[in-house]
């Protein structure tokens, strides 16, 4: 019984495939990059448990003191290390806190525009910072707001007031960061909301109309529940990374007089591992970087499903 | 069905792949993870490895009877202008040179200038390191020699003497055994030798003192003075752009900065023994008096007599100098000859363009310290640039012989000099007056120092005519205010000691980190709020010293005890 019914499966499959085999080659390119760049480097993960040395293979190399775990016991034990973790968190959960609401804020008021040309400009020019990189919004942000030569600091002064130090005092430094992380990004990130209020149907609109629902109202009750699930999946995204975050934004704002609250762990991983040739301890603090991370993930996902939503898988 | 035969190939891919990751390693391994664990061992296998068994008889009249080839690292200025680093007047010297009289082809591989630390270690990290590799960074060298990349030159230089003798004539043993271990007598690196000795003065603006009829400051209240003298007369000085009066400017590497400030604070009695135990780094955070300068500066900061803006620029930055060559800036301390280098491009030159003909620096001394000496540390011989060659290096004989050959006399003059008619002319006196070059023949840094690696400042192969030619060795420059910067940097100067105890096992590895935090001391006490200034110095001195500053302070102690006893003073 087993003969002709696995014959007919492997016509469907040739059938399938001779009909789909294009999707499949292209789908070919990216599994090979996820093989290489993200799932080939995870056998050197070992790193952190080992007395690593640039030169010879990971394989015989000695494991580390306290069987493995020196370093991960020496992470712990660096100022620099809480100092960044602690740095991580703060400005991740801040970049989370105003980051995250303000391009579902921006495609709301975005939907609710009639002209559609000038709707089109706004978006367009609001998708440009996201283009540039940090380097050059850090450039922009010494022009502007240098505490001696900054455009912005200038013109208080001349008005008579004190230059504010946007970028060399701590509390200060926190809110620019934050302010241009935001800048960056909530053009681009509007995008995706914008397309899953599209994807509502319009007759919700028309029915709430009709009953007198208000601007508002509407939004309230049909567009914002209409993205929900796209909040959602992007929210557990954020949240998984939480304690990641990118390097060039961070190390590009740095300077020394802040460098107690802009310290976080790519930086921290670059100076001391990359400069400092202390590989195993900046893998260390890697992986733990990552566990948190899958932590967060699995949290998040396991909460929203308890919601009632859909979650990522 | 397919669809395993699918999985099967995948996984037996991402296997395969694995198993050749591992093997390429592996392969390596088998010669070179002896040396990763033993260093003693280590030196053995090395020495005989990249030597062939014949020795120095593989030179006929010092040339290899098959061309070899090597690669020599070269820093990548980015200069708004400048040559190739790797393709022009001088590198086709080099490579002629080398060719003609050992039949070496040479090829240069740049590195940028200001991330040199970085890019060396990727490119060791990755094998592709250059043979003859160059740093500023001894930790550096010292890191890789513990994971066996670095060759060990002990034997090799012993063994070669003979064919390198103008690499010995020029760095002598002072030079070329200064970072030879006491114990175990490994030599990971060659320090190249400075020709200058001269280290930081301080530069004033001359036409601002005598727009205000002042004299040239000569203690440090009147140098204050002349600073709170600029800035109130902003808007006769500077007219409508008084409000980018900057009277004082440094950057974030105060320690750099306003050494001479700091240096007129430390003990001038101090004993060996302290200057080397706090001599991690030159910029002398942890001198008990540094903290009495930076209060003094603090006030500078607190009375607007500095740049607000100098902690916010990084290493490289050009906004400093853009501001200085503009003329807003009165005073400064930097390299003695800080103003006067790149020709047309120079501090001076710019200030003779933009503000005016009579828009000058000069260089003053004006710190004298409590036995009333203009106090300043000078450099050493040594403590410049290190040279050491990779373990992938497999051609040791051609770059020591690389390094002889631009240690050479002839070959000095010409990559400092050029050629006559093109870079420099010879004055009557004798003395090389060096000008402004066009395309190919210019020298992206400083006296060429660049190409010559085993050789910093003036040297034209001969020190009477070096002697003679140092007020001439600037394009643009005036030789007079060359030669009054020169002899101010040498006045009292300081000869640091060299304090050989083999290595300090605390400073592997946290280089960067250190020299990070002593920036952060320095910059963020220089800021606080006078009020603040002691604990702000107070809080991130222990953070630095947490973080592994003491360890070294502690080690270095021990070692010292260990090698002089008692003593405070070297034998």
């Amino acid at each position: 019984m087993s003969k002709p019914a696995q014959t007919q499966s492997k016509q469907k499959f040739g059938v399938y495939m001779k009909k789909y085999w294009q999707l499949y080659a292209m789908l070919f390119l990216p599994l090979l990059y996820l093989l290489i760049f993200k799932y080939v480097p995870m056998v050197y993960v070992q790193i952190a448990f080992k007395k690593y040395s640039l030169m010879g293979s990971i394989w015989t190399q000695p494991l580390a003191k306290n069987h493995g775990f020196e370093y991960f016991i020496k992470a712990f034990q660096n100022n620099d290390f809480r100092y960044a973790l602690k740095n991580t968190l703060t400005l991740n959960l801040l970049d989370l806190i105003f980051g995250f609401p303000a391009p579902i804020i921006f495609a709301l008021i975005l939907n609710e525009l009639c002209f559609v040309r000038y709707k089109k400009v706004v978006q367009t020019i609001a998708y440009m910072p996201h283009f540039l990189s940090w380097v050059i919004i850090y450039s922009l942000a010494l022009q502007l707001l240098a505490p001696n030569a900054g455009l912005v600091n200038m013109v208080i002064q001349n008005l008579g007031g004190e230059a504010i130090p946007f970028l060399n005092d701590e509390a200060h430094w926190v809110g620019s960061y934050i302010g241009f992380g935001i800048w960056q990004n909530f053009g681009w990130g509007s995008i995706v909301y914008l397309a899953a209020i599209a994807g509502i149907n319009p007759e919700l609109y028309e029915a709430a109309s009709v009953d007198g629902a208000g601007r508002f109202r509407k939004i309230w009750h049909i567009t914002l529940p209409g993205i929900k699930p796209t909040i959602v999946v992007l929210l557990i995204m954020s949240l998984g990374n939480i304690l990641g975050g990118g390097f060039d934004r961070p190390f590009a704002f740095q300077n020394n007089l802040v460098m107690r609250v802009a310290d976080v762990i790519a930086t921290f991983v670059y100076r001391v591992g990359i400069k400092g040739l202390q590989f195993s301890l900046t893998t260390a603090v890697g992986l733990f970087q990552s566990v948190v991370g899958v932590f967060f993930l699995l949290m998040a996902n396991w909460i929203s499903r308890k919601l009632g939503e859909r979650g990522i898988w | 069905m397919k669809k395993k035969v699918l999985s099967m190939l995948l996984a037996s891919a991402m296997a395969l792949s694995m198993v050749a990751c591992g093997q390429s390693n592996g392969g390596a391994a088998t010669t070179e993870t002896p040396a990763a664990t033993e260093t003693p061992a280590a030196t053995e296998t090395q020495a005989e490895t990249p030597a062939e068994p014949a020795g120095s008889s593989e030179l006929t009249d010092g040339k290899f009877a098959d061309t070899r080839s090597i690669t020599v690292e070269i820093y990548d200025r980015g200069n708004d202008g400048g040559s190739d680093p790797e393709n022009n007047m001088y590198t086709e010297y080099i490579k002629k040179g080398m060719l003609e009289e050992h039949n070496v082809e040479v090829t240069f591989k740049k590195v940028p200038r200001w991330t040199e630390t970085e890019d060396i270690n990727n490119l060791l990290a990755a094998q592709e390191a250059p043979d003859i590799c160059v740093t500023y960074s001894y930790p550096t060298v010292l890191t890789y020699a513990d994971m066996g990349g670095v060759i060990d030159l002990k034997d090799l230089v012993e063994e070669y003497k003979a064919d390198t003798p103008n690499l010995w004539a020029w760095l002598e043993d002072t030079n070329m055994l200064w970072d030879k271990d006491p114990k175990t007598g490994s030599l990971w690196a060659i320090e190249g030798r400075r020709a200058e000795q001269q280290r930081i003065v301080t530069f004033v603006r001359q036409d601002w003192l005598d727009a205000l009829n002042m004299k040239a400051p000569t203690t440090t209240q009147e140098f204050e003075d002349m600073l709170v003298a600029f800035r109130d007369n902003a808007d006769t000085l500077l007219g409508k752009d008084a409000s980018k009066m900057v009277p004082f400017s440094t950057s974030y590497d105060i320690g750099w900065r306003a050494s001479n400030i700091i240096t007129s604070f430390m003990d001038p009695q101090i004993t060996d023994k302290e200057y080397y135990i706090n001599g991690f780094d030159d910029r002398m955070v942890t001198e008990p008096q540094t903290k009495e300068a930076v209060k003094l500066l603090n006030k500078w900061y607190n009375d607007g007599l500095m740049w607000k803006d100098f902690a916010l620029y990084g290493s490289g930055d050009t906004t400093e100098d853009d501001m200085i060559k503009a003329g807003y800036v009165g005073a400064f301390q930097h390299n003695w000859d800080y103003v006067f280098r790149n020709g047309e491009d120079s501090i001076n030159a710019n200030l003779k363009r933009n503000v005016g003909e009579d828009a000058k620096f000069v260089a003053v001394d004006c710190f004298k310290n409590s036995a009333g000496k203009y106090a300043k540390w000078l450099y050493s011989t040594a403590g410049d640039r290190k040279l050491f060659f990779p373990t992938t290096n497999d051609e040791p004989l051609a770059s020591l012989l690389y390094l002889d050959f631009i240690s050479k006399p002839e070959t000095i003059k010409y990559l400092q000099a050029g050629d006559e008619g093109v870079t420099h002319e010879v004055l009557e006196s004798g003395a090389i007056q060096i000008k402004a070059a066009e395309g190919d023949a210019i020298q992206n840094s400083g006296k060429n120092i660049d190409y010559t690696i085993t050789c910093n400042g003036t040297y034209f192969g001969d020190w009477d005519l070096a002697n003679l030619s140092i007020a001439y060795g600037y394009a643009e420059a005036d030789p007079e205010l060359v030669d009054a910067a020169n002899k101010i940097s040498l006045a009292d100067g300081l000869a640091p000691i060299n304090v050989n105890v083999g290595v300090i096992e605390a400073e592997a590895g946290v280089g960067d980190t250190l020299s990070s935090k002593r920036d952060q001391i320095y910059d963020n006490a220089v800021v606080a709020a006078p009020a603040d200034f002691d604990s702000t110095w107070d809080s991130y001195m222990s953070d630095y010293l947490s973080s592994g500053g003491q360890a070294i302070m502690d080690e270095r102690a021990a070692k010292w005890a260990e090698y002089f006893g008692d003593a405070d003073m070297l034998p």
